[in-house]
């Protein structure tokens, strides 16, 4: 596993350079950056039931036969199953948003995982429709740009317009995850 | 490759949790006293050169040796420090237990390499050059703890 620390080392020593001040600049920018990071992250953590929750409800609605008999989210066993992976999800997207580098989300939750859904009958592209639902969620929670209830305050950057940067790192984690199950 | 960062995550994910609270506190933490081993990774990089030389030229002033021998003493010192360069950036031991340390051992029994010399020469970096000279205080301790660390590691 990676972090955008040992992620410059890597590459680094692939080349056999020493790490300079060019290479400094962005590991600058991701401490400068931390509090952002760290409220980012804990938009996702504060509301990852509800993110998951929506993303699965939003994916039945727009698809009424996955909870009728014969349906892939019937019966609520499978359901369940359903919310639990939307949860873990977020979970590894949480860890890469945090280490800044999707190496922990690409080596312990996406390889193999479209495999595996493949070989339980998961249909993947309900999957997919629920982890954008995720994605448009997270980013618009993270940047309080959510309507009705606010759901995430900056604790220590100040507020979620301060995030939007780290924010669209997050949706490209998520991309990532899409991209796998695709 | 171990870091603050991956430390945290690796025990959040054995445990299947969220970061928590903690794991903020500890990651946040290890941001803090990023600053100082960036500034030390940074200077290290541009001083280098000059570091190896002097080290190099300290230990072979006495004694009359080939001098393909010494340049891979050159090498290896370069080679050394480089690895200290990833430690400072990534805030742990890492690269140089993966890269440096593990199987250093073997190599160094089979091939009858002499360690004296890479000690000597690393103890001359930490106690004979002004480091001073080009990085702040903060910044040269952390260098230094990473030279104790390797020197301790040859011994």
């Amino acid at each position: 596993m990676l972090d955008a620390f040992s992620r410059t080392v890597v590459s680094a020593d692939a080349k056999g350079a020493v790490i300079g001040s060019e290479e400094l600049a962005d590991l600058r920018k991701y401490v400068a950056d931390a509090n952002k990071r760290i409220d980012a992250t804990l938009a996702i953590t504060q509301n990852v039931s509800c993110i998951a929750a929506d993303a699965v409800a939003g994916m039945v609605c727009e698809n009424t036969g996955l909870t009728q008999p014969g349906g892939h989210c019937y019966p609520t066993r499978r359901m369940a199953a359903c919310l639990r992976d939307g949860e873990i999800i977020l979970r590894y997207v949480s860890y890469a948003l945090l280490a800044g580098d999707p190496s922990v989300l690409e080596d312990r939750c996406l390889n193999g995982l479209k495999e595996t859904y493949l070989a339980l009958g998961v249909p993947t592209s309900n999957a997919v429709r629920a982890v954008e639902i995720m994605k448009i969620a997270t980013v618009a929670i993270m940047t309080e740009t959510n309507t009705g209830r606010k759901m995430f305050k900056g604790i220590n950057s100040g507020s979620g317009a301060q995030c939007q940067d780290i924010a669209s790192e997050a949706a490209s984690y998520f991309d990532l995850v899409i991209e796998a199950l695709k | 490759m171990k870091s603050a960062v991956t430390t945290v995550v690796s025990a959040a994910d054995a445990a299947g949790r969220f970061p928590s609270m903690s794991d903020f506190e500890s990651v946040k933490g290890s941001f803090d006293r990023a600053k100082a081993r960036l500034e030390a990774a940074e200077k290290l990089a541009s001083c280098l050169d000059k570091f190896t030389n002097l080290a190099v030229d300290a230990v072979y002033q006495t004694g009359s040796y080939e001098q393909a021998n010494k340049d891979k003493c050159v090498r290896d010192i370069h080679h050394y420090l480089r690895l200290i360069n990833y430690c400072l950036v990534t805030g742990g031991t890492g690269p140089l237990d993966d890269w440096g340390i593990s199987g250093m051992r073997e190599i160094i029994r089979i091939q009858l390499l002499p360690t004296a010399a890479y000690i000597e020469a690393f103890i001359f970096i930490r106690d004979e050059i002004k480091i001073n000279d080009v990085m702040g205080q903060q910044a040269e301790t952390e260098f230094k703890g990473l030279l104790d660390y390797l020197i301790n590691a040859l011994a």
